[in-house]
């Protein structure tokens, strides 16, 4: 997903390393939601992702010299946004026993019967879960790039997605079709 | 039968398949059950990216153009402290030494609000650089990044961040040059005392919060 095309980019990006305001008012301007929509996915709160928001635009601004278009701009921007919000996870802890260990072939009595929309099933899982299922099954993220980025193992990162996909769908109340 | 397992059928999805996995793959294509385990993993995977994207609640542009700027100031004035602090200790040598134009005040401090220091002859060079370096320090003791502030107050700070830039980089400009030349030395005076009165004016953004007039 590449907000400029080619051309654009590489006459925009020398005025960024350069520290020109409207340069860089154009650069947030075309990556701004996306960065966005990502930090609001993994984090848990609204604040916390305008944050991540702030924090990404800002090292893209201070890096820019750093970014040799080796791989899409928009790949560039995104790997910083997600490690500002895995950071901003890791900082605030917001569920000390972060449901790591939960065994999701055991549903809790709660959930039995319960049916709820993607949007509430994907805010209910745990922090780290739910990182993982965005950076994977909607970024696009490997195992191996999922795992060096939270410092864990790529079985780690294998078993967090199948739990949560576990999980989503006992609690979409998915029925299959054979 | 034993069905595959929810790690197993993700497995299956991953390009690049492992041959660990020919079992699984052999058994999924003989297995209805299985096959429509997939296929609702494959539909819910399609239904998060298909979610809304959520939009920040405003603007945040101008909060990180504000940060963006006043971190470089802060490099570039970390570098140019050195280079001005020696300048200031040589020019208290000339006022010492020299023809005694530029005497300075008796306790060698500037009273009142710096941006009224008028280049009226008395005030020395060495004073306004130490007056600079106290706002300054009171900037980064007050820690303006760490506070919340409205999208004015942003706006007017990176307004004058911006024109403290453009000073500095005269500053350092004349920082190169002869020393000994009276009208270069005036106009570092001028840009000083302008470095200053952008340092209240920005003192002033950050405690009264855009309650600034004049901007």
């Amino acid at each position: 997903m590449n907000a400029f095309p080619l051309a654009q980019e590489e006459t925009l990006l020398p005025l960024v390393r350069r520290g020109d305001p409207k340069a860089q008012e154009s650069l947030y301007r075309a990556y701004q939601a996306q960065v966005y929509a990502l930090a609001r996915r993994i984090c848990r709160t609204r604040e916390d992702a305008e944050d991540v928001l702030q924090e990404t635009f800002l090292e893209v601004f201070r890096s820019i010299g750093q970014y040799r278009g080796d791989g899409s701009l928009w790949g560039w921007i995104r790997t910083i946004a997600s490690s500002k919000a895995l950071m901003r996870l890791r900082r605030n802890k917001y569920r000390d026993a972060d449901e790591l260990h939960d065994d999701v072939a055991m549903p809790r009595r709660e959930d039995t019967g319960l049916r709820m929309d993607l949007e509430a099933a994907l805010e209910r899982l745990s922090d780290t879960a739910r990182a993982v299922v965005w950076l994977h099954d909607v970024e696009g993220y490997t195992h191996d790039e999922i795992a060096t980025m939270m410092s864990k193992t790529v079985s780690f990162s294998k078993s967090q997605l199948a739990r949560a996909h576990a999980r989503l769908r006992l609690w979409l109340g998915e029925e299959a079709v054979a | 039968m034993t069905h595959l397992t929810t790690e197993q059928l993700l497995e299956l999805r991953e390009p690049g398949l492992e041959p660990g996995l020919d079992g699984a793959r052999a058994h999924l294509a003989t297995c209805e059950t299985c096959q429509a385990e997939l296929r609702l993993i494959d539909q819910r995977v399609a239904r998060l990216r298909a979610l809304a994207t959520p939009r920040p609640g405003r603007d945040h542009f101008l909060e990180i153009r504000s940060k963006y700027v006043a971190e470089r100031r802060r490099k570039r004035v970390r570098w140019a402290g050195i280079g001005s602090l020696a300048l200031a200790a040589s020019l208290a040598l000339v006022v010492l030494t020299g023809d005694g134009q530029a005497g300075g005040r008796a306790d060698g401090r500037i009273v009142g609000p710096a941006y009224a220091v008028a280049s009226d002859g008395d005030t020395d060079l060495a004073a306004i650089i130490a007056r600079s370096q106290e706002l300054e320090e009171a900037l980064r003791v007050y820690d303006p990044d760490s506070r919340m502030i409205d999208a004015r107050t942003a706006t007017i700070a990176a307004r004058i961040e911006d024109q403290l830039s453009t000073v500095d980089r005269q500053i350092e400009l004349f920082g190169a040059l002869d020393r000994s030349v009276p009208e270069r030395q005036a106009e570092r005076l001028r840009l000083w005392n302008e470095r200053v009165g952008l340092l209240n004016a920005l003192m002033d953004v950050h405690l009264t919060k855009a309650t600034y007039a004049g901007m």
